[in-house]
């Protein structure tokens, strides 16, 4: 890997991590002083600055470093999570994520940026000058000419051992790393008493000799708590693996306090002497525990040393292990996850969908030859080929519960923005659906989220005038639904009026004065181009701005939308999109010699044409449905078939019928997209190939239904379409 | 586009390029042989409902979906009838945003050609059947001329595009 893969997996990463930090932000909001979001949160700000400092991203590790200073005091309780330091958080983030994505254009931030990091910095620092503990604690210990002993917070009556000791020894990396010795005690301290404390200074070597950038220190700490010895452990996470750490628990046998001071690297007797100071031991025990280790012949290593620590204080042992393990699935875990360039896995869907073909092609050639074993075998290839296509397809699918989450932010910015109090709420974040999708959907689904809390909520006061919550609610919610997804974004708002659309629409000239509209009819009018303008009428008006566009790009990924809306009490919006933009169950139908497919998903069901007259609709079980002769419509030469059928289609709300020749029944079908050339047709979705080798269409049944009703629309406005129940 | 034929017409100039003949309506017709990928017997196109006539329909290419031009119907005349040595020449032109491949229809392919820019006349202001500006010049070869077609232009994918969705409007606007 060259330093800009390595860079790139960097960026990724990071941004990844912002992300999570903007989640546990906004998280935070509502639940302050959760630990594990505070920790999450610090988690990240402290990995980003990390690698960066790999990369010699100084900007970054330099702004990272003061934001990650505060996220410390917070805790180390000495700071809250009040809103305003939330919404500070969200700016630093934002900033850092500027800064990463500058660094990923190997360009120097703008002046703008640069302004607005020395602002943040300003503030950030304000809050570190403001800490009352800070003027205490800002000397660091490493400065100390000699060992220092402190007594902090002794008690006359806990003389004992019924306290923890924990031994530090940190690495000399330690404040290379960016790490604060101080800060662990200071943590620690959150955790419980620190009753005594002894820093050692024994392994700071003389003045010429000493890196002022390394640290040298030791701590000997006697520690009251509470907590389990997993969570004193936890502690000292970011700093296991190159510090020595000993954390032996209150009660401890005089064995165990032998290997520590066997294992630690001072003087015994020192350590002893330290260690009866600390009140860990007293001075019969000291001498106990030196006696027995004379007996001991030599000294065992102290690789082995620390394997019997473990054996003697069995349930604490068992915690750790069991902490331990968990720590190493969640690394597990994370290692599982392997990034995969996207154009790898296209290639291989595209694989896929040639094999795909091919089966057929076998499929088709085992049938025509009539062979009995040869089919069987094809039937068992087709069915893996199946499954195949199925798991590679997943491969592409993500949860859209981070995009979802996304608008979190969004919500938040644009309801103080507008000044109104709005809350989002999230469903179904767990449904999957294709990358490709994923990336396309951000932007209209943004633009229905502002436009819904732009427009739809109204102003606290009407609502509270309405009898309604002042509270405003967003609803983002996605389920599957037949073989496609739905998005929803539902608002209970003011909703649509809709004699003020119909008359707006009249105005505009999009429909003839004195057109009878269902209500559907109506609603959809906000998305037809030019229904709306800059201009502002009411709550109504901008509810159109830039719809069209919206409708335009959802169909674009071969979806639809439609509107549900309820006057006085809000609106849905339903995004339908297909689960996957590379392959489609089909239904093959021939017309003449042609072949053509209808995606299997909007296949409702088939019947036999037995309709007399010109006229194009037929009485399905006492319902009117209107059909499309493909043989008509595509000018296809020759004289129909004595027998004809109807391939009765469903799409969104709408029922057609499609007068075909032959049905020639389902079949798997890759999607070949139309290409250029072909790119602004309507009515055809794309090409497939057959088992034969030849193309066929893949007929776009909503592009062609939709397309024909607007055209017969100003002359026979109801006989073309009717609204399924 | 306009760099890529002065690019042309500068390669032109520098050495003789190969060209591959090709007979279309009577005429003798000729390509550079760098953007010809392959030539294939005609057979298996599949059409496509209201398409006007140069764009005869999509043909199968080893699992890619390729668009099949009528030359004859593009410079303006008949669609091209199918006999025995009709051929398809699979082409790949360049545009704006990438390459497209796209096969031509034509009568029957002659030869490949070693054509020196000193045999190369600029195209008549008019004259020839075609538009002007789908000549990129006119080879002479044993005493006949030739027409080099500048493919970028004859298969202008932008103006392919368009003339598919304007005879869509029009089939379905009577």
């Amino acid at each position: 890997m060259n330093l800009d893969d390595a860079l790139h997996t960097f960026i990724a990463e990071s941004l990844e991590l912002l992300q999570q930090m903007e989640e546990a932000l906004l998280h935070i909001e509502q639940a302050p002083d959760d630990p594990d979001t505070i920790n999450a949160i610090f988690r990240a700000a402290h990995t980003i600055k990390g690698s960066a400092g790999l990369f010699g991203l100084d900007g970054i590790v330099a702004f990272t470093h003061v934001a990650e200073s505060v996220l410390d005091l917070v805790r180390a309780g000495r700071l809250h999570f009040t809103e305003e330091l939330a919404a500070l958080f969200l700016q630093v983030c934002d900033h850092i994520g500027v800064l990463v994505k500058r660094a990923a254009e190997h360009r120097e931030p703008e002046d703008s940026v640069r302004q607005n990091g020395t602002h943040l910095l300003e503030w950030l620092n304000g809050l570190l000058d403001d800490d009352p503990a800070r003027d205490a604690t800002a000397q660091p210990p490493a400065t100390c000419p000699a060992e220092t002993t402190a007594n902090v917070e002794r008690a006359a009556d806990t003389v004992g051992t019924d306290h923890w000791h924990i031994s530090l020894r940190f690495g000399q990396d330690l404040l290379r790393n960016g790490m604060d010795p101080l800060a662990f005690v200071r943590y620690l301290a959150t955790l419980g008493r620190v009753q005594h404390i002894v820093t050692l200074t024994d392994s700071l070597p003389g003045a010429d000799d000493m890196d002022p950038e390394s640290c040298y220190l030791g701590f000997e700490i006697a520690f009251r708590s509470d907590a389990d010895k997993a969570t004193l452990e936890d502690v000292f996470e970011f700093v296991r693996d190159d510090s020595l750490i000993r954390i032996l628990p209150p009660h401890s046998r005089t064995a165990e306090y032998q290997q520590l001071i066997q294992a630690l690297p001072e003087d015994d007797m020192r350590l002893g002497e330290i260690l009866v100071r600390c009140g860990t031991l007293t001075e019969a025990e000291l001498a106990e525990v030196l006696r027995s280790q004379a007996h001991d012949v030599p000294a065992a290593p102290v690789g082995q040393l620390l394997v019997e620590q473990g054996i003697v204080h069995p349930p604490v042992v068992e915690a750790a292990l069991k902490k331990q393990q968990q720590a190493k699935e969640n690394r597990q875990a994370a290692n599982n996850l392997i990034r995969v360039d996207a154009g790898k896995l296209d290639q291989l869907i595209d694989l896929i969908g040639e094999l795909i073909i091919a089966g057929a092609g076998a499929s088709l050639v085992a049938q025509r030859a009539g062979n009995g074993e040869l089919m069987e075998a094809t039937a068992l290839l087709s069915r893996l080929v199946e499954e195949v296509r199925d798991s590679a397809l997943t491969l592409r699918m993500v949860q859209i519960g981070s995009t979802f989450n996304r608008f979190q932010r969004v919500v938040r910015d644009v309801a103080k923005e507008l000044g109104k109090d709005i809350r989002l709420d999230i469903s179904g974040g767990e449904t999957e659906l294709d990358k490709t999708l994923v990336e396309k959907i951000g932007d209209p689904l943004t633009h229905l989220v502002r436009n819904a809390m732009d427009h739809g909520i109204e102003p606290a006061e009407a609502r509270l005038a309405r009898g309604k919550p002042a509270q405003g609610l967003l609803r983002l919610n996605a389920y599957h639904e037949s073989g496609s997804i739905v998005i929803e974004v539902a608002d209970d708002g003011g909703g649509l009026n809709r004699e003020r659309i119909l008359r707006k629409a009249i105005e505009r000239s999009l429909v003839a004065e004195g057109a009878a509209l269902s209500d559907a009819e109506i609603l959809n009018l906000i998305f037809e181009p030019g229904f709306s303008t800059a201009e502002q009428i009411s709550n109504l008006s901008g509810r159109g701005v830039g719809m069209d566009v919206v409708k335009r790009n959802i169909a674009a990924l071969r979806g639809s939308i439609e509107l549900d809306s309820t006057e006085g009490l809000g609106t849905t919006v339903r995004i339908r999109l297909p689960l996957t933009l590379a392959i489609i169950d089909g239904f093959l139908v021939g017309v003449g010699n042609a072949a053509y497919v209808v995606p299997q998903d909007l296949v409702v069901e088939c019947i036999e044409l037995d309709c007399e007259g010109g006229h194009d609709y037929l009485n399905l079980r006492g319902e009117v449905l209107p059909f499309i002769r493909l043989r008509n419509l595509f000018d296809i030469e020759g004289a129909p078939p004595r027998r004809q059928n109807v391939v009765i289609v469903q799409f969104g709300g709408l029922r057609a019928g499609l007068v075909v020749d032959q049905l020639m029944g389902e079949f798997q079908t890759v999607i070949k997209p139309l290409g250029k050339v072909f790119g602004r047709i309507r009515g055809i979705g794309g090409f497939t190939i057959l088992g034969s080798g030849e193309v066929a269409l893949i007929l776009d049944v909503a592009g062609l239904i939709q397309h024909l009703a607007s055209q017969r629309h100003e002359a026979h406005p109801h006989t073309f379409l009717k609204e399924s129940l | 586009m306009g760099q890529l034929i002065k690019a042309d017409m500068r390669d032109l100039a520098a050495e003789s390029r190969q060209y591959l003949t090709f007979t279309l309506g009577g005429e003798q017709f000729a390509v550079g042989t760098l953007c010809v990928k392959e030539i294939i017997e005609y057979g298996q196109v599949t059409a496509i409902p209201m398409m006007p006539p140069s764009i005869r329909g999509v043909i199968n290419l080893r699992g890619a979906v390729v668009p099949v031009i009528d030359l004859g119907a593009r410079f303006g005349g008949p669609v091209t009838a199918v006999g025995r040595r009709t051929c398809i020449v699979i082409l790949e032109v360049q545009h704006a945003e990438g390459r497209q491949v796209l096969g031509v229809v034509v009568d029957a392919v002659n030869e490949v050609l070693e054509i020196a820019p000193a045999d190369i006349e600029p195209p008549p202001a008019f004259g020839t059947h075609i538009r002007t500006d789908f000549i990129l010049g006119m080879g002479k070869v044993g005493g006949r001329f030739v027409i080099l077609l500048d493919i970028g232009r004859v298969l202008s994918v932008d103006e392919l595009a368009d003339l598919a969705s304007a005879a869509q409007h029009a089939d379905e606007q009577p």
